[in-house]
């Protein structure tokens, strides 16, 4: 399953950043890193980006659909939405 | 900015995007700052003077990094900055409330060898979400120091200062991260086989080689291929067998072998409490992210801008009118000859440049730092960013792209803030297209006035399809894919409105020690000109276009070409050059449209050329010339054939 998959309100853990060097490092320097837990909050719009918590250093980062789908996850919690 | 000047001491500020190094650089700046170009990027720094006890230093804000790959032209830019020598100490500006994630560049830092201080900025932000840092365990860690900082108050930076003074003297121990053994030993054996030869071409420590090759960086590759092609298969063949071991894609073992020394480094620095939240921001920010509440946000962000652009701006401008005007005439009154053409020329110079900077740079501007400062520009993006995605443009272009329909020059300035060279010089060329308020105004003054308010409405969103049409034939020429956005969303916050006010007047200056200057010698040149009488000779040149290609009266063309100085001295010149003020008695209803039209697309004005110029370099300026005027001709150009042939 990708990060544009999951529903919002879900937490999920990253098992896999399939994607470039370039893609790799972009992602990472944002402190998405295989094993982060991150939560969907929000899905932009007119297929916009996604709004995503990297729970362990509390931030924000908003993320495009295309490069969300090159990150594989695993949901942890999922929410009812 | 290669020059050093004996006895000063160069420091360079470094750290992730949003660190608040700019803040820092702002707080310490004095009135004057320099803004260029490395050379042959558009990847921008800034550069300012510093005297602090008795000592001066050049402090260089570099562009923010995540890490210092080539993959990414602003953090290579900034990696070979660092790798030069050219920096006498670093500041490594990390914001404590990300302590985690920043720590990964400090690392990177570390590695280089080049000496530092940790600024541990927002550190008040870090306790609010309950993280104290040990800063003393973090230099025992790292063997840097480190300075608890609040740079929006002005918190701990004599310090920095202090601890680079001591730097200087010598005595920077840092304490790079040592890997797990299996990586040592790698980085060992790949250390006995050096060759000397890449030794000599590349004089920076081995080790940072070797681990760059290792995190595949492609500069340091090409660089390794080159000069001794066996050394870099064996490095590759290294990386190839420890991605193996340890079941990892080979393009992230490395990074994830200092991600985990990072998560260590991190939990042995710092205590989590359990944070308190700031209720009333949390609330805000969760109504501005919900699809409603955010376009209903936009809207009225964008109402507001508009307004300031508008409003405020032509009451200004009216204000100063009459005042600035009558100062024009009376200098007939002191001067004569040549002295006279001197005078006004200079004097028309400094009225344009001030008709710009009072009534809309200052607002513009202003909206612009609020914008940054607060953290409105990222919810904006995330709200339109699906949107301009579809025109080849990105979430990020939307404020430009609004402070383009105030003035252009705020708006070219604004695209500094896409890091994305490819995204900014889009963006960048897209801005001239939209009418900002001294192309409203002939808009309004001609179309307005004599045809109609549903054609005017028309001209507008025209003008509209036009900049995002242009921009999507821009986005399908250059064919390489589109990495897609990926931002911070940092907490909402009301910065001092001091940090505003500095930030607002320092871009202001870099306005008026370029921009303002080239309009001043231009003015002064058109009024030699116009002494000489040209304006036959003008119209003449540019009869091919104005009766040929666009089917206007001759005497149009001086009025077009005075355009480029200012937009509006069309509309001025208008009246003068037919002969009456009654403009319909002379042009017809597509005649005055052709002009409209022509007017609102072609070259832009100095003051833009010269923005465009100093952000993106000459050849910007000039394609931007070229795709403008091309643009302009052929639309105005088909409306007024079409009226012939129909």
């Amino acid at each position: 399953m990708t990060l544009v998959e999951i529903k919002e309100g879900n937490v999920a853990e990253i098992k896999k950043l399939s994607g470039g060097r370039s893609f790799i490092e972009k992602i990472q320097g944002f402190g998405l890193f295989v094993g982060s837990k991150v939560r969907l909050e929000r899905k932009a719009p007119f297929r916009g980006p996604l709004l995503v918590e990297d729970i362990e250093n509390d931030a924000r980062i908003m993320i495009g659909r295309g490069m969300a789908a090159k990150v594989e996850v695993e949901v942890l919690e999922s929410k009812k939405s | 900015m290669n020059h050093k000047k004996t006895g000063e001491i160069t420091i360079a500020l470094a750290g992730q995007p949003n660190c608040g190094k700019s803040t820092i650089f702002n707080a310490v700046a004095g009135f004057r700052v320099n803004t260029g170009n490395f050379a042959g990027t558009t990847v921008s720094f800034t550069e300012t003077q510093v005297h602090f006890e008795g000592q001066t230093f050049r402090l260089i804000d570099l562009p923010g990094t995540y890490s210092i790959s080539s993959h990414d032209p602003a953090e290579k830019v900034a990696r070979d900055f660092l790798l030069s020598g050219q920096a006498d100490v670093v500041i490594n500006v990390v914001d404590s409330s990300l302590l985690s994630r920043s720590l990964e560049f400090t690392l990177q830092l570390l590695e280089m060898n080049v000496p530092m201080v940790i600024a541990l900025n927002m550190f008040d932000d870090a306790q609010k979400k309950g993280i104290e840092i040990d800063t003393r365990k973090l230099q025992e860690l790292t063997g840097a120091e480190a300075y608890p900082v609040v740079a929006v108050r002005g918190i701990g930076i004599p310090e920095l200062f202090r601890a680079v003074l001591k730097l200087t003297r010598g005595g920077f121990h840092p304490v790079p991260p040592v890997y797990d053994r299996d990586v040592e030993e790698d980085i060992q054996k790949l250390q006995e086989n050096y060759p000397a030869a890449l030794k000599t071409s590349l004089p920076i420590d081995p080790r940072f080689v070797i681990i760059r090759l290792l995190e595949m960086d492609k500069a340091f590759e090409q660089k390794a291929e080159e000069i001794d092609p066996d050394f870099s298969r064996l490095a590759a063949e290294t990386r190839r067998r420890s991605a193996e071991l340890h079941n990892w894609p080979e393009e992230n073992v490395f990074s994830s072998h200092r991600h985990a020394i990072v998560l260590n480094l991190f939990e042995q620095v710092t205590r989590v409490r359990p944070r308190s939240r700031l209720a009333v921001a949390e609330r805000l920010d969760r109504f501005l992210i919900n699809p409603i509440g955010g376009f209903l946000g936009v809207m009225v962000l964008f109402l507001l801008m508009f307004s300031a652009a508008f409003g405020l701006g032509n009451f200004i401008s009216e204000l100063l009118e009459g005042p600035l005007v009558a100062g024009g005439n009376a200098l007939g009154g002191f001067f004569s000859g040549i002295a006279l053409v001197i005078v006004s020329g200079l004097y028309s110079g400094m009225v344009a440049g001030a008709g710009i900077v009072l009534p809309y740079l200052i607002p513009l501007l202003l909206m612009m730092a609020i914008f940054e400062d607060t953290g409105l520009l990222p919810r904006i993006a995330f709200m339109v960013d699906g949107i301009l995605h579809r025109f080849g443009l990105h979430g990020k272009s939307v404020v430009p792209l609004i402070l383009g329909y105030g003035c252009s020059v705020p708006a070219l300035m604004a695209t500094r803030n896409l890091e994305n060279p490819r995204d900014r010089v889009r963006t960048m060329l897209i801005i001239p297209f939209i009418a900002c308020s001294a192309r409203t105004v002939i808009i309004l003054a001609l179309a307005g006035k004599y045809l109609g308010a549903f054609a005017t409405t028309l001209i507008y969103l025209g003008n509209l399809a036009i900049a995002l049409g242009v921009c999507f034939l821009l986005s399908r020429s250059g064919a390489k894919a589109d990495p897609g956005i990926i931002m911070d969303v940092p907490r909402l916050r009301m910065p001092p409105g001091r940090i505003i006010l500095k930030k607002v007047w320092l871009r202001l200056y870099e306005f008026l020690a370029f921009a303002w200057i080239v309009i001043i010698i231009s003015s002064l040149a058109l009024a030699f000109l116009s002494y000489l009488g040209i304006d036959q000779a003008i119209n003449g040149t540019l009869a091919p276009l104005s009766s040929g290609v666009l089917r206007l009266p001759r005497e149009i063309g001086i009025t077009l070409f005075l355009g480029i100085f200012r937009k509006e001295l069309t509309l001025i010149m208008l009246a003068q050059a037919l002969g009456t003020s009654n403009i319909s008695t002379l042009l017809s209803h597509t005649q005055i449209l052709v002009l409209v039209v022509f007017t609102v697309l072609y070259i832009p004005c100095i003051a833009t050329l010269s923005t465009l110029w100093k952000e993106g370099g000459w050849k910007l300026a000039a394609g931007s010339v070229l795709l403008n005027t091309t643009v302009a001709v052929v639309i105005a150009g088909a409306i007024a054939w079409t009226a012939v042939l129909l």
